[in-house]
């Protein structure tokens, strides 16, 4: 049997997985901060004994986007959208430092700031606790002040904002948060600032991801019909063979 | 394939609920003291197929891995608890809460519920009561016969019985505030319970330390912005149908793979 349905079965399988990557993103379209995955096609030649011929493919996810995704006024205090290429550092589950752009704060019953999912915000020292009762403001640059009642306002803490660069790349883990290269800290950033009473949307396109599922759709159609020339030509060839005999 | 299926699902599941929660909105948009509620919603775990730099051979590693996101998940509704736009309304019973706090309620069951709703009556005994008739915690009753009722800016109900000159204080409306309002849970009827979410309430008079002051003769409408639900619900439409159209592609495939 020709070698030539394995190969036809790792494009379909690929499509597939691109198939899964695509829904995702688009089930993710108004998530808040949410970064969109990026998918490519990679060719892995197939060693071995004699010419190599064959070349399966692979699908991989060579990242995130960092586009910025849509910023929408909410009016809310508590609601921030960082600027540029900043992320919000987070306590994870596991203790350690993660980062995300999703920036709808809560505040806990003991005071600390968390996001939506209840995780404790970081400032520059841990957790940023606010006074009972405070109305809180966050500034451009992260400063968390807390005013409560006519008194002036007293600064709490200030939002931990690191950038991520070529040295310091950030990576999704399995929990939706993003970590560093070796999932530690990244160094503070000075440069980063936020937007208050804003929510950044998801930075997934639509438009990209509807014309990607299409062509997706027409792949895997093709491999399909590869599929099928395979078994006509397997057909055709055991024809010959048994009028031969 | 059949996971395509169900990341697109869960997706068409959030935009439903953020459908539910829009449709909740505008259908309160004339209620007194009603705030405002947002899905919020938050990416699923993410299934790592091929660890990026694995290594493929002693001396080579993956330059890319292959990471599948599940969908999506609506991880709570939000409360947004800006103020509502307040009105004029002339009644001498309605009051209006101006920045942070609530007014309590005492419930049948002897529990304290929380409301920004003011639009306050007085019952067969002269009580000051809800629209359903629950008494504030104050316990405040108006006399037989009075006149003039006022209630100032940090709580004070005082009432001019007839042949008197001066008002007579009668009772002081006090208010909570928590520190986490947006994790109080609705009880309907304008009421909301204090969760442990919430904290527990910080009481105080109104005008004091991170209390708001009263208003009487207003009420606090909605802080329902109905162009803002309109156009997130245009948005959460198009969501829909977009998470729809990902199921058909991957039904069609499956179709495809079936026909072989």
């Amino acid at each position: 049997m020709d070698k030539m349905i394995y190969t036809a079965m790792t494009g379909a399988n690929a499509a597939q997985y691109r198939q899964q990557v695509l829904a995702n993103n688009l089930a993710n379209v108004s998530t808040p901060g949410f970064r969109a995955e990026l998918d490519a096609f990679r060719s892995v030649p197939v060693r071995g004994d004699g010419a190599s011929t064959r070349v399966f493919a692979l699908e991989a996810t060579s990242g995130h986007s960092d586009l910025p995704g849509s910023v929408s006024q909410t009016g809310r205090l508590l609601d921030v959208a960082a600027r540029g290429n900043a992320y919000f550092a987070v306590q994870g589950l596991d203790g350690t430092e993660a980062y995300t752009r999703a920036g709808a704060l809560e505040v806990d019953p003991n005071g600390t700031l968390v996001n939506p999912a209840g995780l404790p915000m970081l400032g520059d020292g841990g957790p940023i606790v606010v006074p009972e009762g405070a109305q809180v403001n966050i500034a451009t640059d992260g400063t968390v002040s807390a005013r409560v009642g006519q008194q002036p306002p007293q600064t709490v803490g200030r939002l931990k904002m690191v950038t991520p660069d070529q040295d310091n790349p950030l990576r999704r883990s399995e929990d939706g948060l993003f970590r560093g290269p070796q999932g530690d800290a990244l160094p503070a950033s000075d440069v980063a600032r936020l937007e208050s009473g804003s929510l950044e949307g998801s930075n997934v396109n639509p438009m990209e991801a509807m014309i990607g599922m299409i062509a997706v759709g027409r792949q895997f159609e093709v491999q399909m019909r590869m599929l099928q020339n395979c078994e006509t030509n397997d057909k055709t060839a055991s024809q010959l063979l048994s009028m031969n005999g | 394939m059949i996971n395509s299926l169900m990341i697109s699902k869960t997706g068409m599941q959030a935009q439903q609920m953020k459908l539910d929660v829009i449709s909740n909105n505008l259908a309160n948009v004339a209620t007194t003291g009603f705030k405002r509620a947002n899905a919020v919603f938050e990416d699923l775990m993410y299934q790592n197929l091929r660890q990026v730099g694995a290594n493929t051979a002693e001396q080579a590693t993956l330059p890319t891995g292959l990471q599948v996101g599940l969908g999506v998940r609506t991880v709570a509704t939000a409360r947004n608890f800006t103020q509502g736009t307040v009105q004029q309304s002339d009644n001498t019973l309605d009051v209006a809460i101006n920045g942070n706090g609530f007014f309590q309620v005492e419930m049948p069951d002897g529990t304290t519920a929380y409301s920004r709703d003011g639009s306050f009556k007085a019952d067969a005994q002269g009580r000051i009561v809800t629209n359903s008739g629950f008494p504030l915690t104050a316990g405040i009753t108006i006399p037989a016969g009075a006149q003039g009722i006022t209630i100032s800016a940090d709580g004070v109900v005082t009432a001019k019985m007839p042949g008197t000159t001066t008002p007579q204080p009668i009772g002081n409306i006090e208010l909570a505030s928590f520190i986490n309002p947006a994790g109080l849970e609705p009880l309907g009827q304008n009421l909301f319970a204090e969760s442990v979410a919430s904290g527990a309430p910080i009481n105080g008079a109104p005008n004091s330390v991170g209390m708001g002051s009263l208003m009487q003769g207003y009420t606090e409408g909605s802080n329902v912005n109905v162009v803002q639900e309109l156009v997130e619900m245009i948005g959460t439409q198009r969501a829909y149908e977009m998470n729809s159209k990902a199921i058909q592609t991957s039904d069609q495939m499956l179709q495809r793979l079936s026909q072989l």
